[in-house]
C-alpha cells in the first residue's frame, strides 16, 4: 500500500517570536534590526540633545554642569555618528541591495548578522561608560589628547577607555558590512542590470563601502595609538615626552571628513530614489549623479585638515585644502541641480517621503553653503569652533540625513512590514521637525557670529545671546514633539495595525525592490525579470500595458 | 496641497523675525565688529563669501519653491507620468561651470585679502611681542619686561601686539571675536598670531577648544589704553596684583573666591597656604587626591610668582580652624 509522504515542516525553537530575530542570518530581518536599533539610540541621543539644550536655555543654568555636561556632549556626537546615522544607513543597505539589484540574500548572509551583533555590542559598550569610574568619555567627539589622555587632571578612570573600545567593535563592524556590500553589489546583480543600470542608492552603497574600508583604518590606528599611550605607558600624543597631539588631529580627520560623506552620500542615494519615483519622471542626468557620487567619494579624502585651519599649519596647506574643499563643492552642486531638474516638468506628488526629498534639498543646501564660509580658511578663524560650525554640521547631518532617512522611512516601510505609515501623521511629523529644525539650528548660526563656542555648559550674556539660545531650545521641543508624532505612527500602524496594507508596489516606483511582495518572502524573488534599463518595474509595467492593449 | 503654504509662510516670516532681531544691532549677521586690520579683513572677506552664496541660496531655494508650485499634482493621478526628460548635456555643464566660476572668485578674494590678515602692517615702532599660555583654566600673558599678568591682557592702542600662543598641558584656542581669529594653543607647539586694537576698550572672548571641567569659564579679557596706562600697568600694576589676579583668575574657579570651596575643597582654613614649599609642589605637579585631581595649574609658575600668590592668601584668604570647631563636612 503506498503511503502518501506529507511534507513535513517542524516548528523549531529558531521559529519563536524572538528567536527567529535572534538568529536569523536574513538580510531583511538584519536591516530591519539595524534599523530600529540605531532609532532607539536615536532617542536616547536626542533626549541628550535635550538636556544640553535645557541646560543652555538660559544664562547660568544649573541644570547640567561642568564634567556632566561635558560627558553629554560627547556621548550626544558619538551616539549620533556612530550608532544612529551610519548604521541605520547599513540597515537600510542591507534590507535595499539585495531587493534592488535582484539578488537573494547578501553575499555573505553569516557575516552579515555578525556585523550587526558587532554593532549593538560597540553601542553597548559606549553607553556602559556612563557608568565607568571617572563618568562617560567626556573629550568630545573626537577626544583630542592630552585631554583624552589619562592623566589625572584630563580623562582618568574608564570611559575613555570604554569609548575607545566601543569605536574598535564598531569599526569592525562597519569593515564586515562594507566588504559584504562590496561583494554583494559586484557579483549578485540580475540579468541584465549593467553598472549604468544600476539604482543610484546601489551606487551610494559601493560608494559608501568603498568609503568605508579606505577611512576606518585611520580611525582604528588613532584610537589604538590613544589606548596605547593611556593603558601601557607610550607617548604617542604626549608632548613633554616627545609625543605630537596634532599627529592625533591629522588622523582623527583623515577618517573624519570622509566620515562625513560615509553618513550623506547613501541619503543622497535614497533622495535619488525618491524623487523620480514622486515626480513621476526619471532622474536627471543619471551617469553625473552617479559619477558625481564617486568623485565626492575620492574628494573627500583630500579635504581633511579643513577642521584644522586653526591648529597653525602655514598658509601653504591652508591653501590647498580650502581649494581641495571648495572643489567638493562641485560634484554637491550637480547632484542639487539634478534633483531640481527631476521636479522639472513632473507630476509632483507631496506624500511624506516626497515632502522629506524636498526638505532634505531646502536644508542640505543651507548646510553645504555655509561649508564655503568655513572652507575659506580666513573665515574659518572666526567660525572654527563656534555655534556657527554646530548649525553647520546639524544642517548636513540632520538636515541632510537625518531629513533624508527619515522619507526613506516612510518610502520604504511598506515594503519592510506591508503597511503604509499614516499620512497625516507623516505630514505632522515632517512639519513640526522643520520648523523645529530650523528654529532649533538657524539661530545658532548668530550665536556662533557673536562669539559662542561650542561644548560650554553656559554663559553669562543676555540679549541677543539669550534670545537665540532660548529660540534654539523652543525648536528642540518642537523637534522632539515631531519625534513622538512619528512613534505614534509607527505605534498606530503596526501594533494597532491601522496602517493600509500596502500591495507590490504602492508608488508605482521604478526599481526591483517593488517587484515582490510586501513585505518579501525569504530569498525575496521567485523570479526577476531581465533588466533592460534603470527602471526595470517601469519598463514592466509599461510591457504589461501594451500587452493588454 | 494649499495647506502648505501659510507653513511655508509661518518658517518664512519666523526666519525674517530671527534676521530681524539680527540686522538691530549687527546681532549675528556677520562676525562681530572688528576692531583690528585682520578682523577688518576678515569681515570683509566674509562679506564676499555672503555675497555669493546668498546669490546660490536664493536661487536654489526659489527654484525649488517655484518647481514645487508649478509642477505640483493638482489632483493628476499617480499613474500620469511628467515629462521623460533624461538629461540635458549643455544644462549640465552650466551647472558644473557656474560653481567654479563662482568658486574661483571666493579663492581669488581669499588670497587677495590673506596678506593683510597674515603679516602684521610694517610700523615704525616694532611689534610688542607677548606670549599667551593656556592653561587648564586660565589665559597668562608675558610681558616684554617679564611682567606677567592672569586672564587680562593689557595692551597699548594702536600698537601691534605679536602674540606667541602656546600651552604647557591640554589644547586650548584662543579667541577675541573683535581682534581677529582664533589660533590653537597646543601643547609642544608655538603658535602665533596679532592683532592692533583700533580703539580703547575692553573687548572679551574665551577658549575655543574643549579643555576640560571649565573650558566655560575659561574667559579672555584684553583691554586696550593708553601707552601710558599700559607702561603703568606693566612695571607697576601687574607685579603688584599678581597674587591677587592668580588667586582670582586661577584659584578660585574651582575653590571659591573666598576659599570656601566648589568644585574643589575648601582650602581657607588649610595650613598649606602658610607653607611656600608645600603650596609650589602643589601648584607645579597638581594633585591626584582621593576626591579629584588638581591640574599643575602653576606649572610654568616663577618662585616670585608663587610667593606672591601665599602672601595674598595669608593675607586674604587663610582663616585659621577655631579651636574646636567641628567640620562642616
Amino acid at each position: 500500500m503506498a503511503v502518501r509522504q506529507e511534507a513535513v515542516y517542524p516548528v523549531g525553537w529558531r521559529d519563536g517570536r524572538v528567536a527567529r530575530w535572534l538568529v536569523t542570518v536574513d538580510h531583511k530581518r538584519i536591516g530591519i534590526l539595524y534599523i530600529a536599533t540605531s532609532l532607539v539610540w536615536f532617542v536616547a541621543g536626542g533626549i541628550l540633545a535635550l538636556l544640553m539644550r535645557s541646560q543652555l536655555a538660559t544664562p547660568n543654568e544649573h541644570l547640567l554642569t561642568k564634567n556632566s555636561y561635558n560627558e553629554v556632549v560627547t556621548m550626544h556626537g558619538t551616539t549620533m555618528i556612530f550608532l544612529v546615522v551610519v548604521p541605520i544607513l547599513a540597515g537600510f543597505a542591507n534590507f535595499l541591495v539585495p531587493l534592488m539589484i535582484g539578488a537573494k540574500d547578501m553575499a555573505f548572509p553569516r557575516l552579515n548578522a555578525l556585523s550587526y551583533w558587532l554593532f549593538l555590542l560597540g553601542g553597548i559598550v559606549l553607553w556602559l561608560s556612563f557608568f565607568a569610574k571617572g563618568g562617560a568619555a567626556h573629550a568630545g567627539w573626537w577626544s583630542y589628547p592630552t585631554l583624552s589622555e589619562n592623566l589625572p587632571w584630563t580623562s582618568p578612570g574608564h570611559g575613555q577607555d570604554y569609548w575607545i573600545l566601543s569605536l574598535h567593535i564598531l569599526t569592525l563592524s562597519s569593515l564586515l558590512g562594507a566588504i559584504n556590500f562590496i561583494v554583494t553589489i559586484h557579483h549578485m546583480r540580475a540579468p541584465g542590470m549593467t553598472w549604468m543600470r544600476m539604482p543610484l542608492f546601489v551606487w551610494a552603497i559601493e560608494t559608501y563601502a568603498i568609503l568605508l574600508l579606505v577611512a576606518l583604518p585611520a580611525i582604528s590606528a588613532a584610537v589604538t595609538l590613544l589606548l596605547l599611550d593611556r593603558t601601557v605607558g607610550t607617548h604617542f600624543f604626549i608632548p613633554s615626552e616627545g609625543g605630537n597631539v596634532v599627529l592625533y588631529q591629522h588622523m582623527f580627520w583623515f577618517f573624519g571628513h570622509p566620515e562625513v560623506y560615509i553618513m550623506v552620500l547613501p541619503v543622497f542615494g535614497m533622495i535619488s530614489e525618491i524623487i523620480p519615483v514622486f515626480s513621476r519622471k526619471p532622474i536627471f542626468g543619471y551617469k553625473a549623479v552617479a559619477f558625481s557620487t564617486l568623485a565626492i567619494a575620492f574628494l573627500s579624502l583630500l579635504v581633511w585638515a579643513h577642521h584644522m585651519f586653526t591648529t597653525g599649519l602655514g598658509d601653504g596647506l591652508n591653501s590647498f585644502f580650502m581649494i581641495s574643499s571648495m572643489v567638493i563643492a562641485i560634484p554637491t552642486g550637480i547632484k542639487i541641480f539634478n534633483w531640481l531638474a527631476t521636479t522639472w516638468r513632473g507630476n509632483l506628488i507631496f506624500d511624506t517621503p516626497m515632502l522629506f526629498a524636498l526638505g532634505f534639498i531646502a536644508l542640505f543646501t543651507l548646510g553645504g553653503l555655509s561649508g564655503i564660509f568655513l572652507a575659506a580658511f580666513p573665515v574659518d578663524w572666526q567660525l572654527n569652533d563656534s555655534y556657527y560650525v554646530v548649525a553647520h554640521f546639524h544642517y548636513v547631518l540632520f538636515g541632510g540625513s537625518v531629513f533624508g532617512f527619515f522619507g526613506g522611512l516612510y518610502y520604504w516601510w511598506p515594503k519592510m512590514f506591508g503597511r503604509l505609515l499614516d499620512e497625516r501623521l507623516g505630514k505632522w511629523h515632517f512639519w513640526l521637525m522643520f520648523v523645529g529644525f530650523n528654529l532649533t539650528f538657524l539661530p545658532q548660526h548668530m550665536l556662533g557670529l557673536l562669539g559662542m563656542v561650542r561644548r560650554i555648559y553656559t554663559y553669562h550674556h543676555g540679549g541677543l545671546w539669550e534670545a537665540y539660545n532660548l529660540i534654539s531650545t523652543v525648536g528642540s521641543g518642537v523637534m522632539a514633539l515631531s519625534i513622538a508624532v512619528f512613534l505614534v505612527n509607527v505605534w498606530r500602524t503596526q501594533v494597532v495595525r491601522k496602517g493600509v496594507r500596502a500591495g507590490n508596489d504602492p508608488w508605482l516606483a521604478d526599481t526591483l525592490e517593488w517587484y515582490t511582495t510586501s513585505p518579501p518572502p525569504p530569498e525575496n524573488f521567485d523570479s526577476v525579470p531581465y533588466v533592460t534599463s534603470a527602471r526595470p518595474l517601469r519598463d514592466l509595467r509599461r510591457r504589461l500595458a501594451e500587452e493588454a492593449t | 496641497m494649499r495647506r502648505k503654504l501659510p507653513s511655508f509662510v509661518l518658517v518664512l516670516l519666523v526666519a525674517l523675525a530671527t534676521a530681524g532681531i539680527a540686522a538691530a544691532g549687527n546681532g549675528g549677521l556677520a562676525p562681530v565688529t572688528p576692531h583690528s586690520p585682520n578682523a577688518v579683513r576678515i569681515t570683509d572677506t566674509y562679506w564676499v563669501v555672503f555675497g555669493f552664496t546668498a546669490f546660490v541660496f536664493v536661487l536654489i531655494e526659489s527654484l525649488l519653491v517655484i518647481f514645487i508650485v508649478k509642477y505640483r499634482s493638482r489632483g493628476r493621478s499617480r499613474a500620469v507620468e511628467g515629462a521623460q526628460v533624461h538629461g540635458h548635456t549643455r544644462l549640465e555643464l552650466l551647472w558644473t561651470v557656474f560653481p567654479v566660476l563662482i568658486l574661483a572668485a571666493i579663492a581669488v578674494v581669499v588670497f587677495w585679502e590673506l596678506p593683510s590678515i597674515d603679516h602684521q602692517p610694517s610700523a615704525a615702532t616694532n611689534p610688542i611681542h607677548i606670549t599667551v599660555e593656556g592653561h587648564q583654566y586660565y589665559w597668562q600673558f608675558d610681558y616684554p619686561n617679564h611682567a606677567r599678568s592672569i586672564g587680562t591682557l593689557h595692551v597699548p592702542v594702536g600698537a601691534v601686539v605679536d602674540l606667541k600662543v602656546v600651552s604647557p598641558d591640554v589644547i586650548h584656542s584662543w579667541w577675541i571675536p573683535a581682534l581677529g581669529g582664533k589660533i590653537q594653543a597646543i601643547p609642544g607647539r608655538v603658535n602665533h598670531t596679532w592683532f592692533r586694537a583700533d580703539a580703547a576698550g575692553t573687548y572679551t572672548g574665551q577658549c575655543a577648544e574643549l579643555c576640560g571641567v571649565f573650558h566655560a569659564s575659561m574667559l579672555a579679557t584684553v583691554k586696550a589704553e593708553s601707552a601710558q596706562s599700559y607702561r603703568t600697568f606693566i612695571t607697576k600694576t601687574a607685579p603688584a596684583t599678581l597674587g591677587a589676579q592668580e588667586w582670582s583668575g586661577v584659584c578660585a574657579t574651582c575653590h571659591g573666591n573666598l576659599g570656601q570651596g566648589g568644585y574643589g575643597p575648601a582650602i581657607s582654613n588649610n595650613t598649606i597656604i602658610t607653607q611656600p614649599a608645600a603650596l609650589a609642589g602643589i601648584l607645579r605637579n597638581g594633585v591626584n587626591g582621593t576626591t579629584g585631581a588638581m591640574p599643575p595649574v602653576g606649572n610654568t609658575w616663577t618662585n616670585g610668582q608663587i610667593l606672591a600668590l601665599v602672601r595674598y592668601m595669608q593675607k586674604n584668604i587663610y582663616k585659621p580652624a577655631p579651636v574646636g570647631a567641628t567640620s562642616g563636612g
